[in-house]
């Protein structure tokens, strides 16, 4: 046995699970530097400019994603039934870390975007600013904030309609 | 005058006995090899004492081949900063934040004009899955532009192969695994991404299984020559 393997036995540091979609980093530091603006694109729901993210003054909904995450998809629909069932009573955002540029445009994410029926505003986050304050190691990752700009409540993983609901009403109540 | 030139300045005139007293000329604490620093620890541990080649020490001494290039890379010969890490194209869980975080480093490259100086070495641990086919579709489910000429995917030839590359050499630890879930095995493993830099020196070794991509790019533009 060289000292490597020696070494890794005795550490055994840091298997990972392989079963489940998510990342389970813990989340780290939450909330430093929000709220922060993000660049938005010009897309069904959203328009060219940029974004406070979370919104002043009301509930906030937060979305981080990627175009290569399967997942993510998928949390669009909850996403969608959510945002049909509160309106502009809470505000929404999809936000994805992902660079433009090489073989990845904006009309590649504005594609991705009306194949999963996004109707919000849509935001680019290239230096992954958000994600990092939001201590998010995974996606997707959703975040619900109450509308005097404070987490509520986030989590990695795919987050269903129901729970998304709850801590919509949670903060809405609270507020 | 770039750290190499120095220091083979430095070695012709044989000075390298009197650079340890003017260490504030380089970076790198002392250690000549390398442009960063000794990076922060948790815990109290030099490069020697870490299961993976760290800090300071050389890359292993390994070649891998290149399927999408038909040859075979000696990660000790690449004469520019790289970025190493490994994965497996059917993870569903880490590989793909590891990627993707390449994948962003890659573009950024691409965008601000240095993709020449910097070369990207994802590697597979799962040979039998992952061929040139498989690496093809990969990228393009991942937006890697594998045109740009600096994104080299490697696959050891062999299980075996993978596990004394991967594992032995890298200390990235991977089990395989039947989740009764699926009808595929995955594995687990560890996630490190190395940054190498041209002469072949780790200069960082990032533990994470999301790495912070624009850490990575600061640290990159530190050790490009």
């Amino acid at each position: 046995m060289n000292r490597r393997r020696a070494l890794l036995a005795l550490g055994g540091f840091g298997l990972t699970g392989a079963s489940a979609w998510v990342l389970q980093n813990g989340v780290g530091e939450t909330g430093d530097g929000l709220p922060i603006r993000v660049e938005t694109m010009d897309a069904p729901g959203s328009s060219a400019g940029n974004a406070r993210v979370p919104a002043d003054g009301t509930v906030t909904v937060v979305d981080l994603f990627a175009t290569w995450c399967a997942p993510c998809e998928e949390q669009m629909h909850a996403l969608g039934t959510v945002r049909e069932e509160y309106g502009d009573e809470v505000s929404m955002v999809s936000v994805t870390n992902e660079r433009m540029g090489g073989s990845l445009t904006r009309g590649d994410v504005r594609d991705w975007w009306r194949d999963n029926d996004g109707e919000w505003t849509l935001g680019l986050d290239p230096a992954s600013d958000l994600m990092s304050a939001l201590g998010a190691g995974s996606i997707p990752h959703v975040a619900v904030f109450d509308a005097a700009g404070e987490v509520r409540w986030q989590e990695g993983g795919l987050t269903d309609a129901a729970t998304l609901r709850t801590e919509i009403d949670r903060a809405l109540r609270e507020q | 005058m770039n750290r190499r030139d120095y220091l083979r300045t430095a070695t012709a005139v044989g000075l390298a006995g009197s650079v340890a007293g003017c260490t504030g000329l380089l970076d790198g604490d002392g250690n000549p090899n390398v442009t960063l620093g000794e990076p922060d620890r948790e815990v109290d541990a030099s490069s020697e004492d870490l299961p993976y080649p760290a800090w300071g020490q050389k890359v292993p001494d390994v070649s891998v081949p290149v399927p999408l290039e038909d040859r075979t890379v000696s990660l000790r010969s690449i004469d520019k900063a790289s970025l190493v890490t490994f994965f497996y194209s059917h993870c569903n869980t880490v590989c793909p934040v590891l990627i993707s975080a390449m994948r962003n480093i890659q573009t950024h490259s691409l965008n601000e004009g240095y993709a020449d100086e910097v070369a990207f070495f994802p590697t597979t641990f799962d040979p039998a899955r992952d061929d040139a086919d498989r690496f093809r579709a990969y990228a393009d489910e991942m937006n890697v532009d594998t045109d740009a000429g600096n994104w080299h995917f490697l696959r050891p030839e062999s299980k075996d192969r993978a596990k004394a590359v991967v594992q032995e050499q890298f200390g990235v630890r991977f089990d395989r695994t039947e989740p009764e879930d699926m009808d595929m095995y995955m594995f687990a493993h560890s996630a490190l991404t190395f940054l190498v830099n041209a002469d072949g020196y780790v200069e960082r070794a990032y533990r994470s299984k999301s790495p912070d991509a624009d850490q990575i790019i600061s640290d990159l533009e530190d050790i490009r020559t």
